[in-house]
């Protein structure tokens, strides 16, 4: 092809490439970035390129072999044009089909991508949420064109704005284009790109150089890797304009050496571009001169920083050196140099061909244009996101981002690289522009977008990204060097558990000092992911240092096995497991008993938190099911076997302590105080002890004698039970004080169910769920008939339903609910229980009045809901559909939606105040606002759950005696870790060994419907024994055989 | 000429001259540890930082290397940067403590604490050394490697250098290790200096444990294998 030696030339070779894609022939689009390399693209390119050749179809498909689209997740992935379908994830297997599909111009149904949501298959790109979200003004040509040929970019219109500014633009109009388009830097600090083109075009020199730095090293960023890849030439374009502005005439690309196909593309765009005369010598025949080099960096962080970035040009070491001078007044050699990133550079062309005022109107009056974000992490659709700014975060992580990973929560978002910031979930609203960001404590940076969920730890986060800093830190400036490595080192102690509140004051004492002593960007910014996340997640950090607790399970020494740092009391699951194990029934039970009186009740109704976080699950198979073991035990061994230890301590005998509330909270508190040799008397409004076991639960899941036996056994001669009394109506809080008692605990629980506040509420017929359910419970009332209604998605609605279903009377039950299955807050386990018992499920409905007549309800009117915008839960809202109310008849209507303790804004004594419906309390020490009273469990929570009401207790416990001893009320907390050690049992080695998690016996549907029994049956003690073989032994990490120390592994006891 | 405003005190001072020397000329004083007359500035041990501007746009920068600027409004002993040089202290006697030159830069700032995990290091990486080996010697025979947690200071590949001709200038312009050469247990370490042990540390295993660049040693001349 012959050097283009005017523009005309290059407006007739325009043409002439127009005129034959306009003769459009089908085409199948690969992508081929390099995520989608290694997927597997060039497998999927290369047999279709066989295909095409082998069934004669050259002439009639078209294959473009294209960089990078953004959809990374769904690689590798294949665009049939023109009807724009979308095929994910395909193997060379689905080729033929999709070629064939092309040339028919038909889309495959079954390959298509479908709506995680809807399930329902996506005709064409538009119809994919991701891409429907987005403005894709520059990846959205990463799509249309070839990158290692130069006429996919000319049809797309490329060098025209070169063209137009080589025809009629003087550098001043080339920078005023700039400026009126507002384009500010997109490297991460957002200086405005005219301004700096200006102080360049200034300078008085003869030579001078622009740069494109595209040494992109952030973690989990590479957009400007796809746009190097995917479109070389827009950023040679805009490098030309740049250097036609500033009267530069030579220009070089800092790229990464890890960017090995990006350099190719780059290296061939370049070979292109001179060879059409577009670049060199004599441009288009116009008679100026423009040139671009290479220059690969090794890689060092550091290198990105502008001046280091200089340094590294000139052939020294990577170092950042003050500025003032800035580098368009003094940069390469000394002259004039003007660096900007490589998404700044590919905006050029569009600015210039579609002017700078088109150009504002995109995005916010401060930030204009599109901004392409690498979204990155714990969320569903990864990949690469270009939206105009000021779009808001919630929009880019739950729109386009398609939210969280099945069963978990996103709670942050980690912005600009390692030296940006956390943005925590409920800043979400935040729009994306510089300066809202540098306002929240983040910064745009390069574009970066890192999804953190409940599962990562804010502190272990900001450990990494020390980590990264200490290592790029380039060391110069001694507080850089050794600020980030002390702060790592300070972050290090805390997720070892060494940490100290003290710490948490050095580390922002020590950020600040890095911030504000270092020279360059990367020191002023390093102590960024520990600010940002001190001061959002500040109590994930007192977590770590004062309960010397990691939440999402992260930091090992604060986590050890995680089901028994799951357990709110620290059962050791594990232990009970590895002895069933060995057959030690009698040994296991002591583990499950010492932590908790309750042990059979909650081998029936705990939520088990420790089979959530079994490493068992984590890795891909089903949970250890830790409850039935549980089970096998409590119903296998007896319990008499067990002798709590007494202590005789002589301060605390003859103390006597008021319990008001015999809930498992309650009962807790007397039974462990009364080891300790405390008096108490435990106040009980109801004629019976239980609490929320005996009214809420029902039978059929906690069978009455179970529960009687259990509570009988922690009524001992120190404790005394007084049924029937009420505070309020038969004492008070200070007639408590004034009858001799030291100290009071209050565990009411969360009696009063909350009302809908809509018409016909008090109808007959309406009940609340706890009325509802204490009436069966305590006295045998049936209150349900006919066709029965329940409101609510939680526990107490899926058990009013369940027991409604087996009332005599009744003819069906539906349980309605505002979201849709997945957000229900019930047990999924009770979910399909109650499914199974035929309980009907409407989901997406909400109550909107009760109609009646004679003062009996007949009807209730609901409504549809969508899902609208996602709440501060990161739940979507339900949003009601105009005009989709519906009637419903119904006899008998209970309404479940949420429990509270005490009515809001009744304090219910002096210095006892009460917060959205519970008492505040302080949580570690569980103190109220008045001296000697203390408050715990659902009364200072909420409805929660049974193992949480026992913890409330046993801690209520300890800081009741720390109280009547007159010690503070804190006390030193060490990392829950296993210390004994349980001999692991060999491994038969036989098939049998890989079996899957044991199956729990249940009644059968169709019997159980109408039966108050229980439910569920024990596993066998075969089925536990192999069940308990399954267990990963996470303990064994943390203890060691004392035997086998310092004896051979021959002789060792496992090899015998 | 240009004027600036040091601490309330106007000043005319030539283009090119620095911040640091421009407060030194009015005789306010300004820690430095990385900074010699003679060298280039270098902006390395940060101590040297002074407030600029005003309000909410106020910023710390290294004095060394800041070029004075007209109508600029320079503190050198605000609040923050007693605090920033504070914390600075704190970190270098962290890291060096057998420093005499720290030691007493920190009680002349008042430090009575530190608070990080103590280490024993014999280079605060100033690069004086550097420089002055560059600069004045022409012999280019030291130089930075690595970088972050790995930086130190040493010859290429570590094998004694060609250029080197054991002017023993590095050592003469050591902040931290001028007076340094020290015990063999570090934490037991008395500041003494090669030049100054009496008698001088004559065997090969001593000076082995010396944290020491010169090879073979300027003082007793002693060669590490």
């Amino acid at each position: 092809m012959p050097r283009l030696s005017t523009i005309g030339e290059l407006e007739q070779l325009r043409r002439r490439i127009r005129d034959r894609v306009g003769q459009q022939r089908p085409c199948v689009t690969v992508c081929a970035g390099t995520a989608c390399q290694a997927s597997g693209a060039n497998d999927v390119q290369r047999v279709i390129k066989r295909h095409l050749i082998e069934r004669d179809l050259v002439d009639q498909v078209l294959l473009r072999v294209t960089g990078c689209h953004g959809f990374c997740e769904m690689g590798p992935f294949v665009v049939q044009e023109p009807q724009d379908a979308f095929y994910p994830k395909i193997t060379t297997k689905d080729v033929p089909a999709i070629v064939d599909a092309a040339v028919l111009g038909e889309t495959l149904p079954d390959l298509l991508y479908r709506d995680p949501i809807t399930d329902v298959p996506c005709q064409c790109l538009d119809d994919i949420r991701f891409f429907a979200g987005q403005q894709r003004t520059l990846l959205g040509r990463n799509q249309r064109l070839d990158p290692i040929r130069l006429f996919g970019y000319l049809a797309e219109g490329g060098y025209e704005a070169l063209a137009r500014v080589l025809e009629r633009y003087t550098p001043e109009q080339i920078i005023d284009e700039v400026k009126r388009s507002g384009l500010r830097g997109r490297g991460g600090a957002g200086f405005p790109t005219a301004e700096k083109w200006d102080v360049a075009r200034r300078q008085e020199s003869g030579e001078k150089y622009v740069v494109c730095n595209a040494d992109e090293g952030d973690p989990g960023a590479y957009m400007d890797r796809s746009i190097l890849e995917g479109n070389p030439h827009s950023v040679i374009e805009g490098m030309i304009i740049g250097g036609l502005a500033m009267g530069a005439s030579e220009g070089f690309v800092f790229v990464r050496h890890e960017y090995p196909l990006a350099i190719k593309h780059l290296l061939i765009a370049l070979r292109l571009a001179r060879e059409y005369g577009l670049l060199g010598e004599d441009i288009l025949g116009t008679g100026r001169d423009f040139d671009i080099n290479i220059v690969k960096s090794a890689g060092a962080f550091v290198c990105g920083e502008e001046t280091a970035l200089i340094r590294t040009i000139e052939g020294a070491v990577g170092e950042p050196r003050q500025r003032p001078p800035f580098p368009t007044e003094s940069g390469i050699n000394g002259k004039p140099t003007c660096i900007n990133n490589v998404e700044t550079w590919a905006n050029i062309p569009i600015v210039i061909a579609r002017g700078g005022d088109e150009f504002a109107r995109i995005g916010t009056p401060t930030s204009t244009g599109t901004k392409v974000f690498s979204v990155v992490g714990k969320i569903r659709n990864t990949g690469l996101v270009e939206v105009p700014m000021g779009t808001s975060i919630k929009e880019i992580v739950y729109d386009i981002g398609g939210g969280p990973l099945e069963g978990s929560r996103i709670k942050a978002i980690q912005i600009g690289g390692p030296s940006g910031g956390c943005i925590p979930h409920w800043r979400f609203d935040l729009p994306i522009d510089y300066d809202s960001l540098k306002e929240a404590g983040a910064m745009m940076g390069s574009g970066g977008m890192i999804v953190m969920d409940d599962k990562t730890c804010m502190v272990d986060v900001a450990k990494y990204f020390m980590g990264f800093l200490k290592d790029e830190s380039c060391g110069k400036c001694f507080t850089c060097r050794k600020g980030t490595q002390r702060l790592w080192e300070l972050l290090d102690d805390i997720t070892e558990g060494r940490g100290t509140l003290a710490h948490l004051d050095l580390l922002e004492a020590l950020g600040q000092t890095v911030t504000d002593s270092t020279m360059c960007g990367l020191g002023q910014s390093a102590a960024n992911p520990v600010l940002s996340t001190l001061r959002y997640f500040r109590g994930e950090y007192e977590r770590h240092v004062i309960d010397k607790r990691c939440d999402a399970q992260v930091c090992r020494g604060l986590t050890g096995a995680p089901c028994q740092a799951a357990c709110p009391v620290g059962t050791e699951a594990w232990r009970y497991a590895a002895l069933i194990a060995r057959g030690e029934y009698e040994e296991a039970y002591r583990a499950i008993r010492e932590p908790n009186p309750f042990p059979s009740v909650c081998a029936r109704v705990c939520d088990h938190k420790c089979e959530e976080r079994c490493r068992l699950g984590a890795s891909g198979e089903d949970p250890l099911a830790l409850r039935a073991l549980k089970r096998f035990i409590t119903d296998t061994v007896d319990p008499r076997l067990y002798q709590a230890e007494r202590y005789a301590n002589p301060v605390l005998a003859g103390k006597k302590v008021a319990i008001v509330g015999a809930g498992p909270a309650g009962l807790t508190t007397a039974h462990h105080l009364s080891l300790q040799g405390v008096k108490t008397t435990v106040f009980e409004a109801e004629d019976r002890a239980g609490g929320m076991l005996v009214s809420g639960i029902p039978g059929f899941r906690l069978p009455r004698d179970v529960l009687n036996k259990e509570i009988d056994a922690l009524i001992d001669e120190n404790v005394t039970l007084s049924c029937g009394t009420a505070l309020g109506r038969d004492f008070t809080i200070d007639s408590l004080f004034a009858s001799g008692f030291d100290a009071v605990f209050l565990a009411l629980g969360a009696h009063r169910s909350r009302r809908m506040n809509i018409d016909g509420e008090d109808l007959t017929g309406v009940y609340p769920s706890i009325e509802f359910l204490k009436s069966w419970n305590l006295r045998g009332e049936v209150l349900a008939k006919g066709r029965v209604g329940v409101i609510g998605g939680g526990n107490s609605a899926i058990d009013a339903a369940r027991v409604a279903v087996r009332q005599e009377g009744v003819s069906e039950v539906t349980i309605f609910y505002r979201r849709t299955r997945h957000e229900m807050p019930a047990f999924a386990e009770e979910i399909e229980g109650a499914l199974e018992e035929g309980v009907k499920l409407e989901l997406l409905t909400s109550p909107v009045t009760v109609h009646g007549e004679d003062g009996r309800m007949t009807t209730v009117e609901f409504i549809v809901n969508e899902l609208g915008d996602v709440d501060t839960s990161g739940r979507r809202r339900p949003v009601p559909k105009a005009g989709s109310e519906k009637r419903v008849p119904l006899d008998t209507l209970v309404v479940a939606i949420g429990e509270q303790s005490v009515d809001d804004g009744a304090d219910v004594t002096e210095g006892i105040h009460v917060k959205n419906g519970a008492v505040v309390v302080d949580k570690r020490t569980l103190e109220t606002g008045r001296p000697g009273v203390f408050a715990g469990g659902d009364f200072a929570t909420g409805p929660n759950t049974v193992i949480d009401a026992i913890a409330a207790g046993r801690r209520a416990a300890a800081v009741i005696e720390r109280y009547l001893q007159g010690e503070s009320l804190v006390a030193p907390v060490e990392p829950l870790l296993p210390t004994a050690y349980v001999e692991p049992v060999a491994s038969s080695g036989a098939a049998d060994d890989r079996i899957g998690r044991v199956e729990i016996p249940v009644q059968p549907a169709e019997k159980r419907r109408r039966l108050f029994t229980e439910v569920e049956a024990t596993v066998t003690a075969e089925a536990a024994v192999r069940e308990a073989r399954r267990c990963l032994r996470c303990d064994l990490e943390f203890t060691s055989c004392p035997e086998a120390e310092g004896v051979l592994p021959e002789t060792s006891r496992g090899h015998r | 000429m240009i004027t600036l405003n040091i601490n309330g005190i106007t000043v005319e001072v030539e283009k090119g001259t620095t911040l640091l020397e421009a407060a030194q000329f009015l005789g306010f004083p300004i820690p430095t540890l990385c900074h010699m007359e003679g060298l280039s500035p270098y902006g390395a041990c940060r101590l040297c930082v002074v407030e600029i501007g005003a309000g909410a746009r106020s910023r710390l920068v290294s004095s060394c290397t800041y070029r004075a600027e007209e109508g600029l409004k320079v503190r050198t002993a605000s609040s923050r940067v007693v605090k920033t040089r504070k914390m600075i202290l704190e970190l270098l006697v962290a890291s060096c403590p057998q420093s005499k030159t720290i030691q007493d830069l920190a009680a002349a700032h008042d430090i009575r604490q530190q608070r990080f995990r103590q280490e024993y290091e014999d280079c605060i990486l100033c690069g004086r050394c550097v420089r002055m080996c560059e600069e004045q010697m022409m012999a280019k025979a030291i130089g930075f490697r690595g970088r972050g947690e790995s930086r130190s200071i040493g010859t290429p590949f570590d094998i004694k250098s060609d250029v080197c001709r054991l002017c023993g200038a590095c050592i003469y312009v050591c902040p931290a290790c001028e007076l340094r050469c020290t015990y063999t247990e570090p934490e037991k370490a008395v500041c003494g200096g090669c030049a100054n042990i009496s008698p001088p540390c004559v065997e090969v295993d001593e000076f082995d444990d010396m944290m020491c660049y010169m090879n073979p040693c300027v003082a007793c001349e002693v060669v590490r294998r």
